[in-house]
Formats: C-alpha cells, sequence, structure tokens
C-alpha cells in the first residue's frame, strides 16, 4: 500500500489542489490535549523535559488517551484521534493502572454530558490501541526500533493507524552508554557502542520510520543535573514572571537546563516544551493533601503564554479505600494563573480536563 | 556480545561468506549490526556478486534480532498481568498501608529517604516479617551495615507463641550481607539464575516475593566520588581519568537500579531501597544521598516514602 502511493506522486501528474489535499489528508493536524497549544502534524518529534518528578509522564499518558480515544462513537463525542499509541518505556516505571483509571475518567467526564453509561466496550477498545514496550538498556531500544516498522505494518494491515510514538525518557541510559563510550576500543572501521552513535541510530532509525510512516514522536527528557543555583533560579523565575511582557526574549538565550543529548538528537527535535515545579498550590489545598503545581512553557516554537496545571493526586486513596475507584482519578487540570492573564490580556486557555 | 561466528550453528545462511562481508563493513556481532543502517548495508550488498544471498542473510538477522525483541503488550493485557501476578503486599503497618495505597506492589521499586535513625530498617524488617508470615512469601534481605537483626524480626511475627510457626516464618527471610556494589551484582545476578531456573523446574517452594536492600545509598556512594554532588564533576573534569570513575559510578548506579527493576517486573517481587540523607550545606537542608541521576530509578510511590519516613521521626 505504502508502495503504491509512493509510486503514485513521483509520477508528478498532481495538481496543486490534489497535492494540498492529500498533505492534509495524510499528514493532518493533530490536536493532543494537553499539548493542543500548537497543532502538531506528522513526522514532528516534541521533546518535554523536566527534572523528575514534574508530571511528564502524566502528560504523556493524558496525550495518549487522547490519541487512543474515538473521535465519537455511539453517537457521542469524545474528540480523540482513535489512533494507536507506541509507547516505549525506558524508565520501567510506567503504572498502568494510571492510564486505566485516567482513561476511565476521560469516559464518564465525556458520558456525564450525555447522560449515557460507562460503556465497557468502549473502554476495552481504547486500551487495545495502546501499545506497550519496555527496554531495559540501549541495545533493546535500538532492536525494537529496527523491528519496528514491520510491527506497524502489521497493525495497518489489521486497518489501525499509528498516531503517536512516545518514549519515556530518552535519556534514560546516558550513564551507562557514557560509561561504554569511554571503555570502548576503535579499531579500524568497527563502529563502537558508544553514546554519540547509539544516540546518532536511534535518531535515524526513526527517520526513516517517520518517513514511511505518519506519526508523531513525543519523547520526554528528565534532567540529570541538578541545578546548581535552583534556589536563586526561582526567585529570578517569579520575578521575571512578574514583567513577563518584556522579558520573555531575553529567558530564552540562556538554556533553563544542561543540554546532555548528543547534538544529533538536539537537531532531530522540532518542538520543545518545557516544565518546572512552581511550588506547591496553597490556594487549592485540600485537607492534608497538598497538590504539586507545575508550569508547562514551550520553547520551540516560543509561546508567550504559560500553561500552569496541579497533579491531583487523589486517585491512590480512593483506589485503597475501594470507595467508587472511579470518580475521582489522577488528573491534570490546567488553570488559567489571572495574574498571568490579565498581564498579557491572553483569552483564558481553554481548559478541556477540567473537572 | 555475540560474534556472529557463533550463529552459523543454527542459521546456515550466516556462512562465512556472509560474515566475510559484514566484517568488511566493521560488523563482527549482533552489536555491531544493530548500530548500522541496514538499507545502507543492502545497498552495498547489492554491487556484491552473490548479491541476492547476502540480502537474504541481512533479512534472516533481522528476523533474529525480532525473536529476540520483547513483544509490545496492549492496555489490556498489561491489566490483566498487573490483575494476576502484581499483588499488593501489606507493610506490616496500617498507617503506612495507607500511605502506600495498600502496601508495597509487586513489581515495582519503593524507595524509603530518612536521616539515621528515622526508622527505616525497623519498617524494613517489619515489612520483612510481615510478607514471611501473612503473605507466605519469601524475603530476601540485602544487609550492607551490619543492621538485620533476626530478633527484631522475631518480635514483629504475631504468632511468636507458637514456636514451631515462627521458626517456619523466620526461615523464609534469607539475609545477605553485602559490602560494595561488586558483590551486589554478584548477588542479584545469582539470585536472577536461581528465580529463573525455578521457573522452568516448576518449584512449588514459596515464592519469592520481597527484595529488601538496606541501605542502597550504603553501597553507591562510595563509587560515585566525594559527597557524591553532581557538582564534584566541575571540579573534577580537568583530570579525564577521574572524570572516567565518576561516569563508572553513575553507570554502576543505574545498572544496578535497572537490574533490581528487571527483577521486580520479571519475577514479581516488590522491591524496598533505603536511601539515607545528606546535609545539602546550603541553609542545612537535607536531601537525599543519591542525587538526581537515582530520583528516575524508584517508582513514583516511592515519594510518599520520603514524606513518610519524615513523620515517623516526628513521632518519635
Amino acid at each position: 500500500m505504502g508502495e503504491d502511493r509512493g509510486c503514485g506522486w513521483i509520477r508528478g501528474d498532481e495538481t496543486a489542489k490534489q497535492m494540498l489535499s492529500r498533505v492534509l489528508r495524510d499528514r493532518a493536524f493533530l490536536l493532543l490535549p494537553p499539548l493542543h497549544r500548537v497543532p502538531l502534524r506528522a513526522g514532528n518529534v516534541v521533546e518535554i523535559t523536566g527534572a523528575s518528578p514534574s508530571a511528564k509522564t502524566q502528560i504523556l499518558i493524558q496525550a495518549a488517551i487522547s490519541c487512543i480515544l474515538p473521535k465519537t462513537w455511539n453517537g457521542i463525542h469524545y474528540g480523540g484521534l482513535g489512533k494507536l499509541v507506541l509507547f516505549v518505556d525506558l524508565d520501567c516505571r510506567f503504572d498502568v493502572l494510571r492510564l486505566s483509571e485516567m482513561l476511565k475518567h476521560r469516559l464518564l467526564q465525556a458520558n456525564h454530558k450525555s447522560k449515557t453509561l460507562f460503556d465497557e466496550d468502549l473502554y476495552v477498545s481504547c486500551m487495545k490501541r495502546f501499545l506497550y514496550l519496555r527496554c531495559y538498556d540501549s541495545l533493546e531500544l535500538l532492536s525494537s526500533l529496527k523491528t519496528l516498522h514491520y510491527r506497524i505494518r502489521q497493525q495497518e494491515a489489521c486497518g489501525s493507524q499509528v498516531g503517536v510514538l512516545m518514549i519515556d525518557s530518552i535519556g534514560a541510559f546516558h550513564w551507562t552508554d557514557r560509561l561504554s563510550s569511554s571503555l570502548a576500543l576503535e579499531t579500524n572501521n568497527r563502529k563502537s557502542l558508544s553514546l554519540t552513535n547509539v544516540v546518532e541510530t536511534i535518531v535515524q532509525e526513526m527517520k526513516k520510520l517517520l518517513q514511511v510512516h505518519s506519526l508523531v514522536v513525543i519523547a520526554t527528557k528528565t534532567t540529570i543535573y541538578e541545578e546548581k543555583y535552583s534556589t536563586n533560579e526561582n526567585s529570578r523565575k517569579f520575578s521575571s514572571n512578574d514583567d513577563l511582557s518584556g522579558n520573555s526574549s531575553s529567558r530564552a538565550h540562556q538554556p533553563p537546563f544542561r543540554e546532555f543529548m548528543p547534538s544529533t538528537w538536539q537537531a532531530f527535535v522540532t518542538h520543545k516544551i518545557i516544565i518546572r515545579k512552581s511550588g506547591d498550590h496553597q490556594s487549592l489545598q485540600t485537607g492534608k493533601q497538598s497538590l504539586s503545581a507545575y508550569s508547562l512553557e514551550w520553547l520551540q516554537p516560543q509561546l508567550s503564554s504559560i500553561d500552569r496545571f496541579i497533579v491531583d493526586d487523589k486517585y491512590g486513596k480512593k483506589w485503597t479505600e475501594k470507595v467508587k475507584p472511579l470518580k475521582i482519578c489522577l488528573m491534570v487540570t490546567f488553570t488559567a494563573d489571572k495574574k498571568l492573564t490579565q498581564a498579557m490580556s491572553v483569552c483564558p486557555i481553554p481548559s478541556p480536563l477540567i473537572h | 556480545m555475540a560474534p556472529l561466528k557463533h550463529l552459523e550453528r543454527d542459521n546456515p545462511i550466516i556462512d562465512a561468506c556472509f560474515r566475510d562481508f559484514c566484517a568488511s563493513h566493521g560488523i563482527l556481532t549482533v552489536e555491531d549490526f544493530l548500530l548500522h543502517d541496514l538499507y545502507e548495508l543492502a545497498a552495498f550488498a547489492e554491487r556484491q556478486t552473490n548479491a541476492d544471498r547476502l540480502k537474504e542473510g541481512i533479512t534472516h538477522m533481522l528476523s533474529l534480532i525480532e525473536h529476540q525483541c520483547r513483544p509490545w503488550l496492549n492496555g489490556m493485557e498489561i491489566l490483566e498481568d498487573l490483575h494476576r501476578n502484581k499483588h499488593t503486599l501489606s507493610t506490616g503497618d496500617n498507617g503506612m498501608d495507607s500511605l502506600l495505597q495498600g502496601g508495597f506492589r509487586e513489581g515495582q521499586l519503593t524507595e524509603l529517604v530518612g536521616p539515621s535513625s528515622s526508622g527505616k530498617t525497623q519498617i524494613c524488617m517489619q515489612a520483612a516479617a510481615s510478607v514471611a508470615e501473612k503473605q507466605t512469601g519469601r524475603v530476601f534481605y540485602v544487609d550492607t551495615g551490619n543492621s538485620f537483626s533476626a530478633r527484631r524480626i522475631a518480635q514483629f511475627i504475631c504468632a511468636t507463641s507458637d514456636a514451631a510457626l515462627g521458626k517456619k516464618v523466620l526461615s523464609r527471610i534469607s539475609c545477605h550481607t553485602v559490602y560494595d556494589i561488586f558483590t551486589m551484582f554478584d548477588t542479584l545476578q545469582g539470585l536472577e539464575v536461581t528465580l529463573r531456573s525455578q521457573v522452568q523446574m516448576n518449584v512449588n517452594e514459596y515464592r519469592l516475593r520481597l527484595l529488601v536492600v538496606d541501605s542502597i545509598s550504603s553501597l553507591i556512594t562510595p563509587i560515585l566520588g566525594g559527597s557524591g554532588s553532581q557538582d564534584e564533576l566541575v571540579i573534577w573534569k580537568k583530570d579525564s581519568r577521574v572524570t572516567n570513575l565518576v561516569f563508572a559510578g553513575r553507570a554502576l548506579m543505574v545498572a544496578v537500579g535497572y537490574m533490581l527493576k528487571k527483577l521486580a517486573h520479571e519475577h514479581n517481587i516488590a522491591i524496598l531501597v533505603t536511601n539515607h540523607t545528606v546535609g545539602a550545606g546550603e541553609g542545612g537542608k537535607t536531601k537525599p544521598a543519591l542525587g538526581e541521576t537515582w530520583k528516575s530509578i524508584p517508582h513514583p510511590s516511592g515519594l510518599t516514602g520520603r514524606t513518610l519516613t519524615r513523620k515517623d521521626n516526628q513521632q518519635c
């Protein structure tokens, strides 16, 4: 099927109009809440940077749910893409319960509006669109990427399309690969298993995948170096928030974290997001549990607005008490920062996830 | 690394001729193969006289690699594995169970962080007693600081009145003293081998359910060099040999973390590790001894462990 289409456009008998409609069909814009600020399209590579913990995996799961949900089902609008998600877990600590609870929550939310009951079939079909793989070292990742083309082919033969390839997180094997580069003996023309070679091959394999399949790649990256002046940095950050209007360009010049990925990866990334912890959310503290507040900022393309969100950890409690486990689940709630909104006169952030 | 030569016995296509072709491109092992662009390699093969056979060899290698890969699982399959194989183990303490959402989950690595004498070891021993008694599981206890006490564990066992039963419970806990990271690798590798052979032989003995490492930080801090602070890197950078040592320390730390996670996931074991805190200097704040790199090793629930030990400390 891929070859036919390939030959079709080499022939060059396509009008601009035909081409435009084909491009819009094959490489349509994708909106993946909570990353819907910038419309993504197939071939894009999004990198989400943040310290550990900063709800990076949480955001990946949210985006994954937006991808696996159908657009409509039995007349109810869910607003998803109805495509497969390939989740490569390099940190090896993905918790399927989180995905399951958040998906149930989203389904119930949509059903609540139309007053229908929870649809088990829909839940199962969504969960089956989430494909998961864990890798314990770079070689496992490489061999999976090398054979991924065939896996995607198999899935496409069954009639399902892959929407997003997720990697959590890309720098997981940084130290082990770096050690093997310092130990490696590069003899004649033999490539050593060094950090640069490994990352180069990973990027190469992903580029090849992106050429053949219409995918979006979303990768998280944990900052592995401690921010040296974290306390100073925070105060500076807060003061810069107040006069954000004039200051946003100066912040772009200095990367807020130490870049450690080789240049081949950096050149591969097309969109960059950074997540920072912005202290515990005081006003929304409920009971004993304090909620962690984070800010999400687009660095590339640079957006002037910053999304703020809190991660509500209540689901865990509910889950043990075995009382209505579906009602409240781990969720990301986006709230517009009032001060920020006023200062910049941006319209309130659309909040598709507010419960 | 598996040299291509070793593959010939089972896969006749990988003959001397194919290996010579690979060697001319610097491919001697399966790992080398992974680092190469196979399309490019196929294009090179095209120019050879025996192109078809070489290309067949490349395809065959790819299928071998595919065979080695772990399978992709869909959401329902992972959920099923979770419900069937990964249970929650009570820690033996109600307050702690509710904080950890029911206890330690099999397949996950939980980290306890706290200053010395904040009760980390007590929690470990209590958990070991609880798992051995109530869940009738075996416990593998790695002790790095001579803090393991069988008498203390016996006190945690509820059925102490019944001496025979208490003995039975205690016999399910095995303690291993480990003083350096290399012995740790050895011990874990040994454990993995026994577990794998038990699966093959279908041993009906009590299953290993909990692995305790008290404490992981005392094994890792010495190899990190200095105080284990990442700033150290900047100072040492001038001497490349020392920098390599620091990398080695980090790499060993990550490697032991992944080894534990792999054990936990594949053999459905709950893992509990302890990490002490050190003064960070600035403002007298304390921080976990293992820095930023270690943070991505424990499962998110481990963070509850951090607050928990602090709480315990206040109560004492």
